[in-house]
């Protein structure tokens, strides 16, 4: 005659199926997921969280960033009196700037008008300038979030810029809410141009806070320490003998405050 | 003697009081982690709280209670995060099921106990998020993002781990057994649920 199963063993049986079975969904979800066949409920799930969260994120933001604000401007009265008067500074000389780029934008429309180059003047591209509300929730990546969504004209893809260079491009939308892939987020590609004859080249992320390693830089144009590299549209055809070179970021990603959504789409 | 008071079996079914208790507990640290703690960046990483729930929730009731919340908790997070949907809840289930396989006896650990079992199943399931996410093609997730989110996510289970725990205590009743009376053993009379 068989012994009856203890209710102990039959407890212990019982929570790792339970266990087995929510790990079996769990992969089926991922697999589907990745597969592309939930993107459209994901998508559409992860815009109602996001939508559902702001206020309650917004809120949370009110009530402790004052808190936060009024520490670190009591311990650092000294240091922004300071940063002050070289922002005031930084300021008159960008005026100057604009006034002789005035002249030099002219001279370079005439000449594109000229030459029949399709350039995008980011000038005068439409702009919609958003708060960095938050930082990735995930550790493996580098992203921020911004204040202003689809309700706001910004779409996906579109790149964001402070007020020195390229920060990102948008990678997901909510109402009122968008999320911005970092240019040193490891999955973030970019074609770069420099020097006067505009060689290609790509620049990578390789992780928050390091350097972006620059591929496909050709033996024929190399790049001078200290220069300034610009994004570009057009992809790098990699021919010839090429090298990888460093770049850093001109713009200051880790203490971003607000920036500017171009309400351009790369052409595909 | 407090090592002997046992959290409620996996198997019964939880009480509403304790459902609301915990659901408030998830969304509590939601709405923290996603306002406050993102912005704690120590090279590029910051604690993670949504990854100690269910590891306390795992030493504190049992693989059982540990996996079910470790799932929800990481369909939550699937929901804020642009990576593959269910991979959160994956990395969930097994830790809130490997957190309870690790709880000694029926007994719920001593804080001091459990705390640094909350940062190691923290930096753990770090870990497994880490092969998981380069499995599925993201670049660097070993070499550039893992060392540092592994310090500050282990550094911070354990600063937050008492927080945690006893926000789980909270939540979740615990069973105590009857006291045994002279002869009987404890083994006839139920036992009686306090929070």
């Amino acid at each position: 005659m068989a012994r009856p199963r203890p209710r102990r063993a039959r407890r212990v049986r019982r929570t790792w199926l339970r266990v087995l079975g929510l790990v079996v969904v769990s992969a089926v979800l991922v697999t589907l997921d990745y597969r592309g066949e939930l993107h459209g409920a994901v998508n559409a799930a992860r815009r109602s969280t996001a939508d559902a969260l702001n206020p309650v994120e917004r809120a949370v933001d009110d009530v402790l960033h004052p808190v936060g604000h009024f520490f670190a401007g009591a311990l650092e009265y000294g240091s922004l009196a300071r940063q002050n008067a070289e922002l005031r500074l930084e300021l008159r000389r960008a005026e100057g700037q604009v006034l002789r780029l005035g002249t030099e934008r002219r001279e370079l429309d005439q000449l594109a008008r000229l030459e029949h180059l399709p350039f995008v003047d980011v000038a005068t591209i439409p702009t919609v300038t958003a708060e960095v509300i938050g930082q990735s929730s995930s550790n493996f990546e580098a992203t921020v979030t911004l204040d202003k969504g689809q309700d706001d004209g910004v779409a996906v893809g579109m790149p964001v810029v402070d007020g020195l260079g390229l920060v990102g491009r948008v990678v997901q939308v909510a109402s009122h809410q968008a999320t911005v892939e970092l240019i040193t987020d490891s999955r973030s590609v970019v074609s770069v141009t420099y020097g006067t004859a505009g060689a290609l080249a790509a620049a990578s992320g390789q992780g928050p806070g390091a350097a972006l390693r620059v591929d496909y830089v050709p033996n024929r144009a190399p790049i001078h320490r200290g220069e300034l590299l610009s994004t570009s549209s057009v992809r790098s055809t990699a021919a010839g003998t090429q090298a990888t070179v460093s770049a850093r970021p001109v713009a200051d990603l880790g203490s971003l405050g607000f920036v500017d959504v171009l309400a351009w789409e790369p052409p595909g | 003697m407090s090592q002997v008071e046992a959290p409620l079996e996996g198997s019964q079914p939880l009480p509403l009081e304790a459902l609301v208790r915990l659901s408030l507990v998830v969304v509590v640290s939601l709405v923290l982690q996603l306002s406050l703690l993102d912005g704690v960046r120590v090279a590029g990483a910051h604690p993670d709280l949504l990854v100690l729930l269910p590891v306390a929730v795992g030493l504190l009731a049992g693989p059982d209670r540990g996996a079910s919340v470790g799932f929800v908790v990481g369909l939550v997070t699937d929901l804020v995060l642009p990576t593959p949907f269910g991979l959160s809840a994956l990395v969930g289930t097994l830790l809130g099921a490997a957190a309870g396989s690790l709880r000694p006896g029926r007994a719920r650990p001593s804080l001091w106990m459990a705390v640094p079992l909350v940062a190691a199943g923290a930096a753990a399931g770090t870990v497994l998020r880490g092969v998981l996410l380069a499995l599925f093609g993201v670049p660097k997730a070993l070499t550039a993002y893992l060392p540092p989110a592994l310090v500050v996510v282990t550094v911070g289970g354990l600063v937050l781990g008492p927080l945690v725990l006893r926000a789980v205590r909270w939540a979740l009743p615990v069973e105590e057994p009857a006291r045994p009376g002279p002869g009987l053993g404890g083994s006839a009379a139920p036992g009686r649920v306090r929070t």
